[in-house]
């Protein structure tokens, strides 16, 4: 390889600024300046190597040491990218089975409700169908005794309307909850 | 002493990596550093042109982020599109043999796996150099 031979004016010069201001050569031209005829020059230059040569340690310690530590930022974004992931997938889940669970509980509720309904409406049902049986029997007692049946006869027609006129309520209410049973059922 | 190299890798803090150490292991006095598969190719046409000399040495990284193609392509276009007297091989932290069965298919005449301690691969790189030049040497990964 080619070298660079300085002339003596140069030297004393770069010499000068060295000594003066503390300012040297560096970088890869060091290697080429020929320094075989001056041992001042070639002390200079040596310095220079050598100074040249611990800063581009330094550098290269610190220049891995910050590749190193993104490669573990990197890592680290990518931990945290994939927990994300896992995060939002749970969430998904958590928020199916929440549904879920109240669309349970709602179909409880409500089976709930029409089993007390149907409660009613039976007990109502033999209330009624009691009540009218002994008004019956009470107007077929006081006909068969031969006693003043206006009275009986008034109220057992009242009762009997009343029941008449009630009985498709109930009939109309104990469909309908059938009914919803057994969509219930379906579903 | 290599006259000159070109590194082709995506990575500007390996730039300075690579720069440092050939610069302590007297690989090298003349480095030229890009970044892609692209600014790789552009000088390849320069040197095909006899615009710019060509490097004695080109160490390329096998994924080259944000290139349309990546390391072995840049080897292959190199070798049988802009001529073969370079020497050429892949500078990687992947060790696949797949991939390196590949590189020998392109023309790559070695194989660098990229680490902390890239001291000691570089200098046994640098022994080797001459033959790689006379095209003696079957192609290598270094470990």
């Amino acid at each position: 390889m080619k070298e660079i031979i300085l002339n003596e004016e140069t030297k004393k010069t770069l010499l000068s600024i060295y000594k003066n201001k503390g300012i040297g050569l560096e970088g890869n031209i060091l290697k080429v300046i020929n320094t075989s005829d001056d041992d001042e020059f070639k002390d200079y230059i040596n310095t220079c190597i050598n100074d040249d040569k611990n800063r581009r340690i330094k550098r290269l310690e610190v220049t891995k040491k910050v590749q190193t530590q993104n490669l573990d930022l990197q890592s680290a974004k990518d931990e945290i990218e994939r927990i994300n992931e896992e995060l939002k997938k749970s969430l998904d889940e958590t928020n199916k089975a929440k549904e879920l669970a109240e669309y349970d509980l709602d179909i409880l509720q409500k089976k709930s409700q029409y089993q007390l309904i149907n409660t009613i409406v039976n007990v109502a049902l033999v209330v009624i169908v009691g009540v009218g049986i002994l008004t019956t029997l009470m107007y077929m007692i006081t006909m068969f005794s031969g006693k003043d049946t206006q009275i009986i006869a008034s109220a057992w027609t009242n009762t009997i309307s009343i029941l008449l006129t009630n009985a498709f309520s109930i009939v109309g209410t104990i469909m309908g909850v059938k009914y919803l049973q057994e969509d219930n059922k379906k579903n | 002493m290599i006259e000159s190299i070109l590194l082709v890798d995506d990575e500007d803090l390996f730039h300075l990596v690579f720069e440092d150490a050939c610069s302590l292991l007297d690989i090298t006095l003349n480095l030229t550093s890009v970044s892609s598969s692209e600014e790789a190719e552009e000088l390849f046409k320069q040197w095909f042109n006899n615009k710019i000399k060509k490097p004695a040495c080109i160490f390329v990284d096998l994924n080259i982020v944000g290139s349309s193609f990546d390391g072995i392509e840049v080897i292959r276009k190199l070798n049988f599109e802009y001529g073969d007297e370079v020497v050429a091989g892949i500078i990687s932290s992947s060790d696949e043999e797949e991939e390196q069965a590949r590189a020998i298919k392109a023309g790559a005449q070695f194989w660098i796996i990229k680490s902390d301690e890239i001291e000691p691969r570089l200098e046994e790189f640098k022994r080797d150099y001459e033959d790689y030049e006379n095209r003696t040497k079957s192609f290598k990964v270094y470990k």
